[in-house]
């Protein structure tokens, strides 16, 4: 074991709180630890090593929250951490990462993580400072919405909350960061509700420093410059503008914009919530992450957070609406709930196909709250698309891969995001490997967009690549203009060992394979890695001079199985070698 | 894959970039496949087995310039780094090997190097560079390793002159072979004002073929629009000048879409430059002679430090202002319409040469085909005076 200076990028400390004992203690990571997983999503999956076959549910059932290296230094978009647990709507492992001041002051607090297991017998909530956890009781607290739970909390720092759907158990609730950024996607929010805590605070004041001033700051410029020379970035119709919603226009000329639960890939009332129209109804200011440059989360003039553009796609295209207004109040109730929009807009959409007709906005409105206090049709749709589609005959209208619900970018058009939905260990997320940024957004460099030639390569390389990302914790949208050549250089000089692009993907590797053979010992393989068949055999909304017919089923398995073949991995997607973690740090 | 490698073979040599018969691609889909020169291919295929990348490019530039500035590096340097803007923003620096270095187990110790930077000096060998996702990425890092390196000599010949046996003959040889006499013969350009998309799209489309087959922008940088009324019809970012069908977005002047996020880094510039004067045509292009004297300051007594971003001089070369800023949000955008609208030309510092037409594009090019060949005669004129 090697030791870390705890002032230079890591602290090498964790606090572990038990719930069920009601006590908390420090404890020491490893350095070869942290070098090995670097910080966030990667070291909460080495958090997991011995208990990622628990059920989510179970008191024993870790839930990590984890900063990176680079948390608490001026490193553009740092300031964010991964929430690392298993998934009770997936049932794979599942990690979110977030913005907000929470990360930012845990990390002050003293601890590169967070890790929480048992299960208090009454609700709580964790008061986390340099002197470790207080456990306060929170039965006021419980069945407020995460605004009222954030509000009561505000003087202990920074907030994580969850809200009533976090109690209740949705399978898609998400915790709710004090500034509004979510830690949305997978149901964290339930294993949050399942350990009956409400809320962890955190507060702290010590400065992480870094070991090469000098060279943090020229590695610091070296990223702003590419952030500037960016157009998705700072270009004038980019996000730092617009915000995501920016995506809208651009998803609707590509024909790619999934509407009314993926049968159409165009939707004509777009333009009523593109950046656009969102920043002409709203104001849309900027109210972005702590210590980002970019700020593209958006608000309005009176405060409201504005929606992302997955949520406007969803709660517009994906189920036919075309009102703004309603949209934007989709978003604040699933933010006020504690509800991932993706899964909950596309669960209604599920649900509106299988019913044959998708819900008004005025449905929306009730479906929301009832999911969120699972009463009435919400105690269904709180099970997520998959449950609900099987509930009703009718298991291929949920557009979900390992039972994720898809978010706004038609697999139809753009087949590297396709493979990547499938191949994603969390499920079907646009994140883990991110090809619309090459195959939309021609970064950095463009790809066919309808071809398969070399995904599975590209693929496997940006899975690798942001696995090292969600460790460092970095934001993804950085890698429009920054690269890991960059990143690479700011943690050198913060913690002063030597780091590159090529080491951090053998990180992210390492990370991915974990991820992997822990889904793969619960159950999870080929059969896992597919898309809906209705992108296999219905073709999305052509025109305008672009094809957009269904995805070749044969190419498609072609590829996957190429993709296995990078990793390693057997002709069902499983390890041939059991001790693959054994042999892992 | 092997039509990518083919592909940008191809243009390592219709660029006269790499010279003939030494050029090599690797490239790893599920398997590992290595074509070209033999040696170089297998050393490729060695670099590349061990990196974590799709693509690689091994290959012997037409020009001994980068092999001239490792061997001009005195004892103890690793690297160079060239002031061009391509270096300062996406390279950095470019790391080099010598002769002896590369004596045992040369992929070995090329891989060690690729592994934190995009493209690599090997004495003897050639530029190798990696491509992180694609094989065109290989085939961008090479040219910008050729470029910065073309760039870097220009001026450190100005500076140091020739130091190396054989040095100047090859200058020489390149001078007379290698560097064609630049002009717009033969080139057809529609009169314009054109007011039709299809025209526009066909002309833009045309224009930008002939910008990198004269040599006046290097791999997919450079940018080029055209203004019909309130909508700009501008190349997208990361779009090679001379595959521009389907790559040209029109963006509406009021923003009300937000579908031209995938323009040309330089939309914002292109717009204010619109707004600023009576042009109907831009064209950005990085011709080499161009951005190496651009960089040639003879300032004395400046407190400016960082001169491709804080510089808020005014300078000629000839009729032609220089103005300072950086790519993109960079401050470029601020710098240049104020001063290009009389003119319809301006240089960037380190970086370029804008140019514009106000009517068509016949007027930008060869506004830009003029500056680049008065800076090639003003820079020989220097290497002359200078008694190099």
């Amino acid at each position: 074991m090697t030791v870390i200076s705890p002032t230079h990028g890591w602290r090498g400390r964790l606090l572990h709180v038990d719930l069920s004992a009601g006590t908390s203690r420090a404890e020491e990571i490893p350095g070869d630890l942290l070098r090995a997983y670097l910080g966030g999503r990667g070291l909460g999956v080495r958090l997991l090593r011995d208990s990622y076959t628990i059920d989510p549910f179970h008191p024993g059932m870790p839930l990590v929250f984890a900063v990176g290296p680079l948390c608490g230094t001026a490193a553009p978009t740092a300031a964010r951490l991964a929430v690392v647990s298993r998934s009770p709507l997936t049932g794979t492992v599942s990690d979110c990462s977030a913005g907000g001041r929470f990360a930012y002051r845990l990390k002050a607090a003293g601890f590169d993580a967070l890790r929480i297991v048992g299960k208090s017998p009454r609700p709580v909530a964790l008061a986390i400072t340099p002197e470790g956890a207080e456990v306060l009781p929170a039965d006021g607290l419980w069945s407020r919405t995460v605004g009222e739970t954030v509000t009561a909390l505000s003087g202990r720092g920074s907030v994580a909350a969850i809200g009533p759907a976090g109690e209740n158990g949705v399978l898609f609730a998400s915790i709710m960061m004090g500034e509004g950024n979510a830690v949305g996607r997978g149901g964290l929010g339930a294993v949050m509700g399942a350990k009956n805590l409400k809320a962890v605070t955190v507060d702290g004041d010590r400065p992480t420093g870094v070991a090469d001033a000098g060279r943090f700051d020229r590695a610091r410029r070296d990223v702003m410059r590419l952030f500037q020379a960016s157009p998705v970035i700072f270009g004038e119709l980019g996000i730092a503008a617009y915000g995501t919603p920016a995506l809208v226009d651009l998803m609707r000329q590509r024909r790619m914009a999934p509407t009314e639960n993926f049968r159409k890939t165009v939707f004509d009332g777009s333009g009523n919530y593109s950046g656009p129209a969102i920043r002409k109804g709203y104001g849309a200011k900027n109210d972005g992450c702590f210590a980002c440059p970019i700020q593209c989360k958006k608000s309005a003039r009176d405060g409201r957070h504005l929606p992302e553009y997955e949520t406007v796609s969803h709660f517009g295209a994906l189920n036919g609406i075309a009102d703004l207004h309603a949209i934007v109040r989709s978003n604040d109730q699933c933010n006020d709930l504690g509800m991932d929009t993706i899964s909950a807009a596309a669960t209604l959409a599920a649900w509106g196909e299988c019913r044959g007709r998708f819900p008004s906005p005025e449905d929306v409105e009730r479906l929301l709250d009832e999911i969120g206090h699972r009463r009435g049709d919400g105690e269904l749709l709180a099970l997520g698309s998959r449950r609900v589609a099987e509930s009703f005959g009718k298991p291929g209208l949920s557009m979900s891969v390992k039972s994720l619900e898809l978010p706004a970018y038609d697999p139809r058009g753009a087949y590297g995001m396709a493979l990547a939905y499938c191949t994603s260990n969390r499920g079907g997320c646009h994140l883990r490997a991110y090809p619309i940024s090459h195959e939309i957004l021609r970064k950095p460099v463009a790809t066919d967009r309808f071809s398969f030639s070399g995904k599975a390569r590209i693929i496997k390389l940006a899975e690798d690549a942001n696995a090292a990302v969600d460790s460092l914790v970095a934001c993804k949208f950085s890698f429009f203009g920054a690269t890991l050549e960059e990143y690479a250089e700011l943690l050198s000089a913060t913690t002063g060992e030597a780091s590159t692009p090529q080491s951090l993907k053998e990180i992210g590797e390492r990370i991915y394979l974990t991820e992997r053979f822990y889904n793969c010992a619960n159950g999870f393989d080929a059969k896992d890695d597919g898309l809906p068949g209705r992108f296999f055999r219905e073709p999305g909304s052509s025109g305008e001079g672009i094809e957009v017919p269904p995805i070749d089923r044969a190419r498609f398995d072609e590829e996957l199985q190429k993709y296995y073949r990078i990793r390693g991995l057997s002709a069902s997607g499983t390890f041939a070698d059991p001790d693959f973690l054994s042999r892992q740090p | 894959m092997r039509d990518q490698i083919a592909k940008y073979a191809e243009r390592l040599l219709a660029d006269r970039s790499a010279a003939p018969g030494g050029v090599a691609f690797a490239a790893q889909d599920d398997v590992l496949i290595a074509e070209g020169e033999p040696g170089l291919a297998r050393l490729a295929g060695d670099v590349l087995a061990s990196l974590s990348c799709l693509g690689l490019c091994a290959a012997l530039p037409a020009l001994p310039f980068a092999e001239f500035l490792v061997r001009r590096a005195g004892p103890g340097e690793s690297r160079i780094v060239p002031r061009d803007t391509e270096t300062r923003t996406f390279l950095h620096d470019i790391p080099f090997l010598r002769r002896e270095e590369l004596s045992t187990d040369p992929a070995a110790r090329i891989a060690r190097l690729l592994g934190n930077r995009k493209g690599v000096i090997a004495e003897g060998i050639g530029i190798v560079a990696n491509g992180a996702v694609t094989v065109e990425q290989a085939y961008i890092n090479y040219s910008s390793v050729f470029h910065a390196a073309f760039v870097k000599y220009l001026l450190d010949l100005l500076n140091d002159g020739f130091l190396l046996p054989g040095e100047e003959e090859a200058f020489r040889e390149f001078r007379a072979r290698w560097l064609k006499p630049l002009s717009a013969a033969g080139l057809a350009f529609r009169a314009g004002p054109l007011e039709h998309p299809e025209e526009v799209l066909d002309e833009v489309a045309a224009v930008g073929r002939y910008t990198v087959g004269r040599g006046l922008v290097d791999s997919f940088f450079g940018n080029i629009s055209y203004r019909i009324g309130d909508v700009i019809y501008i190349s997208q970012t990361a779009a090679s000048l001379d595959e521009l069908p389907g790559r040209i977005d029109p963006v509406p002047s009021d923003n009300s879409s937000t579908t031209g996020i995938t323009a040309s880094s330089e939309l914002l510039a292109h717009r204010r430059i619109y707004e600023a004067g009576r042009a109907r045509a831009i064209l950005h292009g990085h011709p080499k002679f161009t951005v190496a004297m651009s960089m040639l300051c003879e300032e004395t007594g400046c407190q400016v430090t960082d001169c491709w971003r804080d510089c808020d001089r005014v300078r000629y070369l000839a009729d032609t202002p220089v103005v300072a800023g950086e790519i993109g949000a960079g401050g470029l955008a601020k710098r240049v319409p104020p001063v290009i609208a009389g003119p319809g030309k301006a240089i960037v510092y380190g970086h370029g040469v804008f140019t514009t037409g106000r009517t068509g594009f016949a007027e930008a090019f060869e506004a830009m085909v003029d500056v680049e060949n008065r800076c090639r005669e003003d820079y020989f004129r220097r290497l002359t005076t200078a008694g190099r």
